[in-house]
């Protein structure tokens, strides 16, 4: 039961300063109160990308290749991507959107589901390209509902949207402090841990030379996840900045419960991925991969870490170290896209 | 054997591993393999194979996973490198024995019992059989394996043995395999070819000298497909020549040959097509089928096919053109796996600096151009424009920031200049003879028309490997290896297979081949100079100038044995004109070996036209583990990917340093990490090992151009020379081309620039981790840029070449 002092509404009368959070859809933008947020809209387009770029030939080879576990493992993999994208632009449009009372943040946040709509548009290409039965296909996007690991991950993502489902206005504190939880779930529980977990099957993969097509894609995705995270804990500073109040022990031990849960329900879906353990990729290792990333998050939110697990995985620890590629080989994943300036012949190179 | 594990976890993996018979199999091994390497940890390695074992790992499958143990220790301590490439090594010499292949002999028996070898391989081998065995032997006993480092032998592993055509395991080891690329090249089964042979596999046991991947991967086979690279003039302006010139592309694809070819032949879009009597849609819907051609030949599986296209930059279809790797806009005007480059007159650069008006004109109206360089074109151009035959006008300046605009967006829409090309070719002494464009890496400039497809043979010096034991530059030696190595390239002319008829004809008339380097950074950094230094400028030309030198003289004694290449009398060099005389500012460090060489060529002539070009040696750097061919290190850090995984790598040079002064620690390795492989902000670093090590983001790109200008005269074809910027502007991009263009650079390739943002940390732990004070306010990994010139990244994109090696 929520206190007296959280029924109370904010304090949201004339001259007082506006905060992030309050109530509205604010529409000035100069003078700009939160010009990181539009940075950010702007370094996200200069990452843009299209699923045409992405080439998944190499991996309909691979896929002949693979042991019966591997199979295992990536049809469950390719099933959870064919869903996960599309819950996280559901919860966008439907909460983030709502309450996050700043048009450079909506700015960023626009650019971010078309983001989400390249990824979905991505794992459908990818689907369709590894399974070309049409009942398969069907079967993987029905495994939101059939396949009891990937449901309770599901479930974990629907009831953190349905807790926030009912709030029209962030009137309240106990109304902030919902919507502080969804949104923090759904940057550090599923994009900062569920993605990147399936990231992490898809960079082992990788590491024995396997699905190329499917590793260029992710580390498009990756890129975008990790600025749509980072976003999100941005959005959080701010907050924490504008209403210290709301961040008390209650939130830290509510936000520590949310990524205990979500390593479990990570872990459960481990186990359906692993069986019994393939070359290199366990689900003990993983449990250990994942308690590490899940301190990680809550080391960001400026919380204790609880696990103090290392990270098993070299191939993750890569991953965010400079790339080299060969043409030959693969497309390179970085360039940028908007370019300034006119034509000079003095300036400094 | 004791094993002394550094701490408790590899304390307890080593009790856990004495219960299982694998497990210490592995530990005795991994023991045995580290007695040189002290920095290394067997039971570090061994703790990390054990966690990912699962029920059923044996002792290979336990190795495998300690090779990927110590290949992720790599960026901790560079000597795990050597570690993951000797535990690879046992695993590649156990495949290959598990095939019949234990002495060269019987590899070569197994690779033509499966169809792989050429009878006349087999028959060398057979016929010497117990000398090539002992040449292997004996290269082994001198460390030849060990010189490999991780990423290297993988690479060879993974993509350069053969392989047995049902079992897919390899059936010849890393030297069967390098003394089988050199029985390949025998000139014949006497006992000098063997001699020649045997000098060839010393140079590519001891990482000297390595040929490019073509050759790598075909010598000694059925199919000895070993040129690398391509020129196809572009088609001429009808449907059958254009159709006709997707199946020479595809034949060369299909054998492993980079391609470049011009389209600057066929009308642009809107001009009329007198058949018909309807409209052209330009040059793209046929490059979307080249396009599509170039995917669908994928090089046997091995690698895909890979082309660049040429565009002179009058044609009217440039604007369409320049957005063709776009990722945004129709699809149906883009192409996604062709290349793209600039053959840009002078008259163009004159242009855009003198602020005028272009004329952009179909080749169906101005057919004549193609074939004109210097003042001729210069004149036609304007005469076509008097006549008022331009499709449209545009400021120079705007289509000079549109190009610009391409290569910071795509790395693409490289800036070859044709006249700089052509005014100093050696091909083009004679009316007619034009260079067209360049090649897949802009290196290559030979001329092309309708029947003739230029064809080069390349091959590259590791100079790291050329430094004595007093540190110096061995000269004598770079002399003996250059002499080798141009000898077995004029070979290949020979031996080559040409997938097509008009590659064979322009082969054997013109006799090119393309010797480069690697490794020059390498030699700057054992060297201490800042590569930007006056002194690493002279170094790097007076190597260049000894490497034309030798590889002249030995054309010329190859001439005086088999006679001068057909076409000898129609360059400038017969005229006694040498490359370096058409650059007046160069001066010659030897001008008596330069004098004697002129005499000996007047009576001689050269068997070669063309003897030089520096490519980018993308793979084979990889494989002898030096630095690529002219290029300043990219990061102190960074990862490769390839078809075989990824792998990452630390500048062992700037570890080396940091041991000795004392600050090779855990965080030194973190900030090396989060500066991206920067050491520029460590202050407790000096100064001049601060120098020494900046990035190719951190040297001054004038430099870069002005090494490269100063190389030139000693190059008589050209060099691929990538640029670095990480934040580009059209003002900087501009400004560092028309700079390039002044100094008499031939050919540019990849504008090479940064992504505007980082992949978040995915997981950190252990030492780096616990080196990081947890932070009390949260810590963005990634910094929101605020400035356009601050931009954080972890990725970047340089594409770098294969095709040529």
């Amino acid at each position: 039961m929520p206190t007296a002092s959280e029924m109370t509404t904010v304090n949201t009368a004339p001259g007082h300063t506006k905060n992030l959070l309050d109530p509205g859809f604010e529409l000035t933008l100069r003078p700009m109160r939160y010009p990181q947020f539009y940075d950010r809209y702007r370094d996200a387009i200069k990452n843009t990308w299209t699923v045409e770029e992405v080439d998944l030939h190499s991996d309909v080879a691979d896929l002949a290749k693979l042991s019966p576990g591997e199979q295992h493992l990536i049809g469950r993999l390719v099933a959870f991507f064919a869903t996960g994208d599309s819950i996280v632009s559901n919860n966008l449009v439907l909460t983030l959107y709502k309450h996050i009372n700043s048009p450079e943040a909506r700015l960023y946040l626009s650019r971010q589901l078309f983001e989400e709509a390249v990824h979905v548009q991505f794992y459908l290409t990818l689907l369709d390209t590894y399974l070309p039965d049409p009942d398969d296909r069907a079967a993987a996007f029905a495994a939101v509902e059939n396949i009891p690991s990937i449901r309770e991950k599901a479930e974990f993502c629907f009831r953190w949207m349905d807790s926030v489902e009912k709030i029209e206005r962030l009137e309240t504190r106990e109304d902030r402090r919902r919507f502080l939880l969804n949104l923090i779930c759904f940057a550090a529980c599923i994009e900062g841990l569920f993605f990147y977990g399936a990231f992490a099957y898809v960079y082992w993969l990788r590491s024995r030379g396997l699905l190329h097509g499917l590793a260029t894609g992710t580390n498009w995705v990756f890129r975008d996840e990790s600025m749509h995270m980072e976003f999100a804990f941005s959005v959080v500073d701010t907050v924490r900045e504008e209403e210290p109040d709301l961040f008390d022990d209650e939130l830290q031990r509510q936000v520590t419960d949310m990524l205990k849960e979500a390593v479990e329900a990570e872990l459960q879906f481990a186990r359906d991925l692993c069986g019994e353990g393939l070359p290199g990729m366990n689900t003990a290792s993983m449990q250990e991969y994942l308690q590490c990333v899940a301190d990680q998050r809550l080391q960001r939110l400026g919380f204790a870490p609880v696990f103090g697990s290392e990270n098993p995985f070299s191939f993750m620890e890569l991953q965010n170290v400079q790339e080299l590629t060969n043409f030959f080989e693969r497309r390179a994943s970085a360039y940028q896209v908007a370019v300034e300036g006119s034509v000079a012949f003095d300036d400094d190179f | 054997m004791t094993i002394a594990p550094a701490d408790p976890v590899s304390a307890q993996a080593a009790s856990q591993a004495a219960d299982d018979a694998p497990g210490t199999a592995l530990l005795r091994t991994l023991t045995g393999l580290t007695a040189d390497l002290p920095a290394t940890d067997p039971g570090k390695v061994a703790a990390a194979a054990l966690r990912g074992r699962h029920p059923g790992s044996d002792e290979a499958e336990l190795r495998a996973l300690a090779t990927e143990a110590a290949a992720g220790l790599i960026a901790e301590e560079p000597e795990y490198s050597r570690l993951a490439a000797r535990l690879l090594a046992l695993t590649i010499t156990e495949e290959a024995a598990g095939q019949g292949a234990v002495s060269f002999s019987g590899s070569v028996r197994v690779g033509h019992r499966e169809g792989l070898l050429a009878d006349s391989t087999a028959e060398f081998a057979a016929a010497h059989a117990e000398r090539l065995d002992a040449l292997v032997e004996r290269a082994l006993a001198d460390g030849a394996d060990n010189r490999f480092g991780y990423f290297g032998l993988r690479t060879l592993y993974s993509r350069y043995l053969l392989r047995h055509p049902i079992t897919r395991q390899v059936i010849e080891t890393p030297q069967h395999f390098l003394l089988r690329v050199a029985c390949g090249l025998a000139e014949d089964h006497s006992e000098r070819a063997l001699d020649d042979v045997a000098e060839l596999y010393r140079l590519t046991s001891t990482l000297s000298y390595l040929p490019s991947s073509p050759t790598l991967f075909n010598s000694g086979t059925r199919h000895p497909q070993m040129s690398s690279c391509y020129l196809l003039d572009s088609p001429l302006d009808e449907l059958d020549s254009i159709y006709n010139r997707y199946h020479q592309v595809a034949r060369l694809s299909k054998h492993a040959g980079g391609i470049g070819l011009s389209y600057s032949r066929i009308r642009a879009r809107g001009s009329l097509i007198r058949g018909t009597n309807g409209h052209s849609n330009g040059i793209v819907p046929f490059l979307r089928t080249l396009d599509a051609s170039v995917a669908a030949v994928n090089q046997g599986g091995r690698r895909k096919g890979a082309a660049c296209v040429y565009l002179e930059t009058w044609h009217a279809d440039l604007e369409e053109f320049l957005e063709l790797r776009d990722n945004t806009g129709e699809d149906a005007r883009r192409t996604h796996n062709l290349n793209i480059a600039h053959w840009i007159p002078d008259e163009f650069m004159r242009r855009v600096e003198a602020d005028a008006d272009w004329s952009l004109f179909s080749p169906a109206d101005a057919p004549d151009l193609v074939d004109l360089w210097g003042e001729e074109f210069d004149a036609a151009y304007r005469e076509a424009e008097a006549e008022g035959k331009a499709v449209k006008q545009v400021p120079a300046r705007q289509l000079y920031a549109r190009m610009m605009r391409t290569l910071a967006q795509t790395g693409n829409g490289w800036m070859t200049f044709k006249d700089a090309a052509n005014r100093t070719a050696n091909q083009t002494a004679q009316p007619g003879r034009v260079v067209h464009s360049s090649n897949l890496c802009t290196e290559i400039l030979e001329v092309t028309n309708d029947g003739e497809t230029a064809v080069c043979n390349l091959g590259s010096v590791n100079l790291a490997a050329h430094l004595g034991e007093d540190g110096q530059l061995d000269w004598e030696r770079l002399d003996a290896t250059v002499h080798t190595a141009v000898t077995f390239l004029d070979r290949v002319v020979d031996i080559n297979f040409y997938p097509t008829e008009e590659a064979g004809a322009s082969n054997s008339r013109w006799r090119p081949v393309g010797l480069g380097l690697m490794g020059l950074q390498d030699v700057f950094f054992r060297l201490r100079l800042p590569f930007d230094s006056p002194e690493a400028t002279a170094l790097s030309t007076r190597i260049s100038e000894r490497i034309m030198l030798a590889a002249y003289e030995a054309s010329c004694e190859l001439a005086e044995r088999h006679g001068p290449h057909p076409a000898w009398a129609e360059t400038r060099t017969a005229r006694g004109v040498l490359h370096p005389d058409h650059y007046t500012d160069a001066v010659a460090t030897w001008p008596e070996r330069w004098q004697a060489l002129r005499a000996r060529m007047a009576k001689s002539g050269m068997r070669n036209s063309l003897l030089l070009a520096i490519a980018p040696t993308a793979t084979i750097a990889s494989i002898a583990g030096v630095y690529e061919c002219i290029e300043p290190q990219v990061s102190n850090l960074f990862k490769r990917e390839t078809l075989s995984g990824e792998f990452l790598q630390v500048n062992s040079y700037l570890v080396d340093d940091l041991k000795k002064l004392g600050v090779w620690d855990a965080q030194t390795r973190e900030a090396l990490r989060e500066s991206n492989g920067s050491v520029q902000d460590f202050s407790w670093v000096p100064a001049d090992v601060r120098e020494l090590y900046r990035t190719a983001w951190e040297v001054p790109q004038r430099a870069l151009i002005d090494m490269a200008a100063a190389r030139t005269p000693y190059l008589d074809q050209s060099q691929s020379l990538n640029l670095f910027m990480a934040s580009p502007t059209i003002g900087k991009l501009s400004s560092m081309y028309a700079y390039a263009w002044k100094r008499g650079i031939k050919t540019t390739y990849y504008l090479r620039s940064r992504p505007a943002t980082r992949i978040a940390q995915s997981a950190r732990g252990g030492a780096a981790a616990a080196a990081t004070p947890t932070p009390t306010v949260p810590v963005p990994v990634q910094q929101a840029p605020a400035e356009a010139d601050a931009i954080a990244c972890s990725l970047e994109n340089p594409e770098s070449c294969e095709a040529c090696q």
